[in-house]
């Protein structure tokens, strides 16, 4: 099938267009540069024209979705809808069933999306929701952060047989990439205790996260992952943490880079937003958002993604089991935990963030902060951290958010926020706007990059052809004022059209099409034989401390249909 | 005034749901509207007329204006009088699940019996039930911590498991005896029980209040005794005979009272 997107406004960062009046060619699922005289036309003109978005780092498959669903009926029945002869029923709000999450992000015009907390013992879990989810491809991260095997070569130095663990795991886990979560903190959680800062050792290992995330950085970079080493650092949600996140950023800059990646970072730090905080308590916090985002911005082997909070009742979920607990004695709500044997933990509570609360508003101040100090939109990426700071299916209103400092500052002033946000942050002095082209960056084009996707988020000729057209016309639309904030999150909401992969999955905000999502995985080359060795060495302590025999852990191949494998060839 | 009378004509053993027929949406339907309206039933829908006679009488300006009669057995209608904020309905027989569910004004009438969730999530309005309810009557949604929170519940039959879960305002009477668990959770509001209570009420009860006026099977660890007291007065009514006040429940720091008639529970005296 061959499709012309006629006379679009298009915005591709990443191709240097934009704003340009042009047409988008596709051809068997790929952009091209020219088509048959039989492509259909589609006439888009005048229109917004943007590649499909690219999700850095969400949860939405795995085991702790599926514990919220069953603690949090309640928040099943937010977001209701009957089935439709495309669709089948929706629910949910902050943790939806496995079609909505699908047809929500399509409908968004997003096409690609990171599952950014995968625990290998439950990884065929998580591939078995991806199964469940229509219309996006899916890079699922394994967690590493904690797991006893890296704990011990962390100990050992033995970065080799680091490597080929890793390397063998993502295999055996169909992941991407790594993930690294409080590391050393969820272990200490075992004990029922928590690490603090980076150099605070984990009970029995005395291994501290410094060298854990030291070590996983280096081992990311000797098998050259397409995504840099993920990172969700020490101390989340504490006042006081900036200092901590810092020396994270601080602490692997002199690790090169591999030369074969794309990507420019070589450590990914996630929902910076709950890593920013100054003062000594809730009660004197304040913002820690300027001393972070100088420091990305004079460096460039960092990226990050905000978490945004969103203002909404929502669900936490996190492998930072510890800091889950400390939420539960904050908020009374109801609390689930969950151990995951040898390799971490996590926590679920649901999470009021109301504008009227001075903590919830600091932090929903300090992620727009952190958008607007960070002068260059490749290091910074939209999130929410879905559904931790907020559902995903409110980008399109941290968009608006972003779009309109007239808005931002209506909120403030009419009270919508506590006036923390002017007392204790900068948002207030921020007049900083995003154009339409940031948007396509924090959106596309940067998170693309950063997970090293060559043919994602952006529109040149080989790329997948998943684009997205939404029905406003940038060319007459002021976006900055505060009354349009509202049409801007309508509009991005419900996309005229989503094109994955060259077939249209959405057509005037509605599913037109359910098509299966795709794994997407890493799979190491060159490590065969230090693999084998490494699985000889482990296998001892494995039967003896797992509850599941090896034959059984492994995610098979038909837990991954489709997918699409990343070889990478490790140099070595 | 608007009198809106449905008298079953035909049963279906799949319930029916009736939260579309609330006067806030039917008060200007005409014979017509209701003859082209269809009911859920299970995943599909079917013609009202098929089950139901319908006649209307005057008309409505709007739904305070709307009185609904239920003419009959509604054992297998759901959700009769959920979410409405006005008007007056009659059920002159049985109500399926969820009779009132959500309601914040007006009032519902059950001659007959009703099933759970009877006054779910309450916010204002009166549901009076004339013979028994099942589980749950006046609580929260599954998982949902957050309860009746206005409004007044009166049965005057039994009460099952768990009356008022969550519970953070309005008030319940239940005129005969009641099933575990009741006010358990409860944040604020008043319940008060005249029959028999076989276990455990009130239990992990921030505050509010719950009087028991017959024999309790089973008291919770967590309640202290504060006193006996001679024709106490609570929430502005004078009770009569000798009353233990308890506090709790003291598991989760509760300020809550349950009152326990003195006479019919020499045992814990
Ligand atoms: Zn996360």
């Amino acid at each position: 099938m061959e499709y012309i997107l006629k006379n679009g406004i298009v915005y591709d960062p990443t191709n240097k267009v934009n704003g340009d009046k042009k047409d988008v060619m596709i051809k068997d699922g790929k952009i091209v540069d020219e088509v048959s005289s039989d492509a259909k036309v589609i006439d888009v003109t005048d229109k917004l024209v943007m590649a499909a978005g690219v999700d850095v780092h969400s949860h939405i498959a795995g085991p702790k979705l599926c514990v919220g669903r069953l603690y949090r009926p309640e928040d099943e029945r937010r977001g209701v809808k009957p089935k439709t002869a495309t669709t089948r029923a929706e629910t949910g709000f902050s943790i939806p069933s496995c079609p909505t999450t699908g047809y929500r992000y399509s409908r968004m015009g997003y096409g690609t999306v990171t599952e950014a907390a995968v625990p290998p013992l439950e990884a065929k879990h998580t591939h078995e929701e991806i199964m469940a989810i229509p219309n996006i491809d899916i890079s699922p991260l394994t967690l590493f952060g904690n797991n006893w095997f890296v704990l011990q070569y962390v100990k050992e130095g033995n970065l080799d047989d680091l490597a080929a663990f890793v390397s063998s795991w993502l295999k055996i886990t169909k992941g991407y990439g790594i993930k690294c979560v409080n590391p050393c903190g969820s272990e200490a959680w075992g004990w029922g205790m928590n690490v603090h800062g980076i150099d605070d050792p984990a009970p029995y290992w005395d291994v501290t996260g410094r060298q854990v995330m030291r070590a996983l950085v280096q081992v990311n970079e000797m098998l050259g992952l397409p995504h840099s080493m993920h990172v969700h650092t020490n101390d989340l949600g504490h006042p006081g943490n900036y200092e901590t996140t810092l020396k994270t950023m601080d602490c692997v800059k002199d690790i090169k880079k591999n030369p074969s990646v794309s990507r420019d970072q070589i450590m990914h730090c996630t929902h910076l937003q709950f890593h920013a905080y100054g003062g000594t308590s809730w009660r004197d916090a304040n913002s820690g958002a300027e001393p972070i985002a100088d420091y990305i911005n004079k460096h460039d082997h960092i990226t990050c993604d905000v978490g945004q909070v969103t203002l909404d009742e929502t669900t936490t979920m996190t492998a930072d089991a510890p800091m889950e607990y400390d939420l539960y004695k904050l908020s009374g709500l109801k609390w689930a935990n969950k151990d995951i044997e040898l390799e971490t933990a996590s926590g679920l509570i649901p999470c009021i963030y109301s504008g009227k609360a001075p903590v919830s508003t600091l932090q929903w101040a300090i992620g727009l902060e952190l958008f607007l100090l960070i002068k260059d939109p490749w290091k910074v990426v939209l999130t929410t951290d879905s559904p931790n700071a907020g559902p995903f299916l409110r980008y399109p209103r941290i968009i608006s958010w972003l779009m309109s400092s007239d808005r931002r500052t209506e909120m403030m002033e009419n009270k919508e926020v506590h006036k923390w946000a002017t007392k204790r942050t900068s948002l207030g002095t921020l007049d900083r706007v995003y154009d339409w082209n940031d948007i396509a960056t924090v959106t596309r084009s940067a998170p693309a990059k950063i997970l090293g996707f060559k043919e994602r988020g952006h529109l040149g000729v080989g790329a997948n052809a998943d684009v997205a057209v939404y029905d406003l016309e940038p060319e007459k639309f002021d976006p900055t004022k505060a009354a349009n904030a509202p049409v801007v999150e309508d509009v991005l909401s419900r996309a005229l059209y989503t094109i994955k992969d060259g077939q249209i999955v959405v057509k005037d905000g509605k599913i037109a099409k359910v098509v299966p999502s795709r794994h997407l995985w890493s799979n190491v080359q060159g490590f065969e034989k230090q693999e084998k060795k490494v699985l000889n060495d482990i296998m001892p302590m494995f039967n003896k401390y797992y509850t599941i025999k090896f034959e059984n852990y492994k995610v098979h191949d038909h837990y991954i249909e489709p997918s699409i494998e990343y070889k990478v060839n490790a140099s070595k | 005034m608007k009198t809106i009378t449905l008298t079953p004509k035909k049963f279906s053993s799949i319930a029916l749901e009736f939260d579309e027929l609330i006067p806030d949406k039917v008060y200007d339907w005409n014979k017509e509207d209701f003859e082209k309206y269809e009911v859920p039933i299970g995943n599909s829908r079917f013609p009202l007329t098929d089950y139901f006679d319908i006649e209307i009488e005057g008309s409505a300006e709007g739904p305070e204006e709307v009185k609904m009669i239920l003419d009959g057995d509604m054992g297998r209608v759901k959700y009769i009088g959920c979410k409405m904020s006005a008007g007056d309905i009659l059920v002159n027989g049985d109500a399926d699940l969820q009779v009132g569910a959500e309601m914040t004004g007006g009032s519902i009438k059950v001659n007959g019996n009703a099933e759970s969730y009877a006054g779910r999530e309450m916010k204002g309005g009166s549901l009076e039930i004339m013979g028994n309810v099942r589980e749950y009557c006046g609580t929260s949604y599954i998982g949902e911590w957050r309860g009746m929170s206005d409004g007044i519940i009166k049965v005057h039959g039994n009460a099952g498991k768990q009356l008022a879960d969550c519970m953070s305002g309005g008030e319940i009477y239940v005129d005969g005896g009641c099933d575990i668990l009741a006010g358990i959770h409860m944040t604020k509001g008043y319940i008060e029980i005249g029959g028999d209570v076989t276990r455990w009420p009130a239990g992990q009860m921030k505050n509010g209040t719950v009087v028991i006026k017959g024999k309790l099977g089973r008291l919770l660890e967590g309640f202290e005794v504060e006193g006996i007291y001679k024709n106490p007065e609570i929430h502005g009514k004078q009770l009569t005979g000798k009353y233990i006040k308890y506090k709790g429940d003291i598991g989760v720091n509760g300020k809550g009272s349950l009152w326990l008639n003195a006479e019919k529970n020499r045992d814990l005296l």
